[in-house]
Order: C-alpha cells, then sequence, then structure tokens
C-alpha cells in the first residue's frame, strides 16, 4: 500500500526515493485509525542503512493523536539506528515551528529543513 | 464527587469579557461519526477569533501573526473538544460546551463536559503529576510510552502540547452533579497570551 487517503487529507509514498508526502489535515481519532498511515510509514524503513523523508509542508494541521503517530515512527527509525530521517517543512505552517521539536527531542539526529 | 479547581481557573461568578459559546446537547451517535464535528466548531473558533482581533493594532493585525493566532486556537480547541467527547459521560444530561473568550491580553478556550468519578480520578492524577513535573519532560515521557504501548498511555498528550507548543496557562473545575454521588462535570481551560502566541517579548 502506498496511498491513503480521507475526507480530509492524502499520504502519497514514493517508493523510489523513501519519501512520504503529507497533504491537508488530520485529525483522526486514535491509533487505530492512524494505524494504515503507520503502516506506509513504516515501509520507509524496509531497507537498510535507508534515506527517509517525510514531506509535512502541505499538511495544515495535525492533533495529538497525529503526533503520538509521528513519534512511534521516529522512535523505531531511532532504535533502527541505521537510518537518516528528515522531515521537511514549511515556516508558513505554524504548527511545524510548534511542534516538530519535540520529534527531535526523542531523536536527536533527526533533520529537521524548511523546504 | 468533590468540587474542586486547580491551576488558572477563574470564579464562575465573575462574568467573561467578549465570549462565543457553544454546545452540544447530550450526544447519543457513535463517537465515529460525531467526530467530523470536532474539525468543524474548532476551525470555526479559529476562523471567528480572528474577527475579534482589533483591526489596526499593530501586532495582532499582520497576516503571519493572525494566521498564528488562528491555527493556535484551532488546535486547543480541537484537542479540547476531542478529549470532551471521548471522556463524556452520556448518561448524564450535560451538555458538552466550548467558550471562547477574548480580552485584549488574552485568548481562552474552555471546554465542560460530564465525567464519571473514576475518569475525574484519573483526570487529577494526570493535572497532580503536571503540576509537579516539567511539562516538555513529561511530554517526552509521554511520547515514548506512546510509542511502547498504545494510545491509552498517551492520554494526556493534547494538554502537553498545548502548555510545551503553545505556552498554554491550564485551570480545571470539578464539579458535583446533584443526586449523582459518583458523576460531575469537569470544565478545562486553556489561557493563551496574545504577546507568547507572537513571540513578543514583554
Amino acid at each position: 500500500m502506498t496511498f491513503v487517503n480521507g475526507q480530509s487529507f492524502e499520504v502519497n509514498l514514493d517508493p523510489a526515493t523513501a519519501t512520504v508526502f503529507f497533504k491537508g489535515a488530520l485529525r483522526l481519532t486514535g491509533s487505530e485509525d492512524y494505524a494504515p498511515i503507520l503502516t506506509i510509514l513504516r515501509a520507509t524503513l524496509a531497507r537498510e542503512g535507508n534515506q527517509v523523508i517525510v514531506d509535512l509542508r502541505e499538511l495544515d494541521f495535525l492533533n495529538s493523536s497525529g503526533i503520538t503517530m509521528f513519534s512511534r515512527f521516529v522512535i523505531e527509525a531511532r532504535d533502527r539506528g541505521d537510518t537518516a530521517l528528515t522531515f521537511v517543512a514549511s515556516d508558513s505552517v505554524p504548527w511545524h515551528a510548534r511542534s516538530l521539536k519535540n520529534l527531535q527531542r526523542l531523536m536527536p539526529a533527526l533533520q529537521i529543513r524548511i523546504g | 464527587m468533590k468540587s474542586e479547581t486547580f491551576g488558572r481557573i477563574d470564579d464562575p461568578a465573575v462574568p467573561p469579557g467578549e465570549y462565543l459559546d457553544l454546545a452540544f446537547s447530550p450526544l447519543s451517535a457513535p463517537l465515529r461519526s460525531r467526530w467530523r464535528n470536532n474539525g468543524l466548531s474548532a476551525d470555526f473558533l479559529g476562523d471567528y477569533v480572528t474577527t475579534f482581533l482589533p483591526a489596526g493594532d499593530g501586532i495582532a493585525s499582520d497576516q503571519r501573526h493572525q494566521n498564528e493566532i488562528k491555527h493556535a486556537v484551532t488546535y486547543i480547541a480541537n484537542e479540547l473538544l476531542e478529549n470532551a467527547m471521548k471522556y463524556h459521560q452520556a448518561d448524564r444530561h450535560v451538555a458538552i460546551a466550548i467558550r471562547l473568550e477574548l480580552t485584549s491580553e488574552n485568548i481562552t478556550v474552555t471546554s465542560t463536559n460530564g465525567i464519571s468519578g473514576e475518569q475525574a480520578g484519573q483526570y487529577r492524577l494526570f493535572i497532580d503529576r503536571l503540576s509537579q513535573g516539567e511539562a516538555g519532560d513529561l511530554l517526552v515521557k509521554h511520547l515514548e510510552a506512546g510509542a511502547k504501548r498504545g494510545a491509552a498511555a498517551s492520554s494526556g498528550l493534547g494538554l502537553l502540547t498545548m502548555v510545551c507548543d503553545y505556552g498554554a496557562e491550564l485551570g480545571w473545575r470539578f464539579e458535583g452533579l446533584p443526586g449523582a454521588p459518583d458523576s460531575g462535570t469537569v470544565t478545562t481551560r486553556a489561557v493563551l497570551s496574545i504577546r507568547n502566541i507572537l513571540g513578543v517579548s514583554q
């Protein structure tokens, strides 16, 4: 599976570049509803020594259950020890500057690039 | 249920400044089908607050600043409504309510919902931990625990992000209901300093 969408969002995986693109507003009810998206994120960790990119520039809104989902993914990437993880953010989306730093506290090697 | 208050919460007898109330009658529809309502209501409050802001007021009228305020209100209203919907005790005839209130310095978002005595006890334990620890450390612990043990362990994350990421000051009021010893209502209040949201030093 490389694509999930709902009423207000789209998530796309480009397997060739191990990049996951997020678009819209994510406010699902909890970990059960976020599971298909976490599955897509985990697919990027399949190869060893991988460069993984999570492109959030078009993700305008994320609720706290979504923050939990990203933190699970970041912790899994951290614990593998061989994944170079980059989140691409936008300085015009307010939650990026406010909340992505928490993920960096979980994984200090996480790169946050303003794109 | 014992009536008590914690944190930054005003006397209910004191009339608020300008405010907007939304209330939802006790809801019987399944959580999932009424979830969309949270997003619609939160977006509405976020849009609405920008009309409250005085036009021509140097810092708040700037488009980028308006966007910051709108987002902060939307995020906080959404989290408070999600919690209220998740934990509301539906068998009591208490409405779920959310209030947006504006003064020249602060924006306040307040939710009220019915709660069982057991859930009120768990909520108080969380408030205790928050008052004794540093919110940023608690947030990281919550995220680590949520990753290992799933959603239940990360309950409270919404409130922690309000404090850590948006600089909100929180307050709570628990109130008993007449004739219902094991249930009551909880009011959760998040106060945002407009200057803090905009990153303007005092």
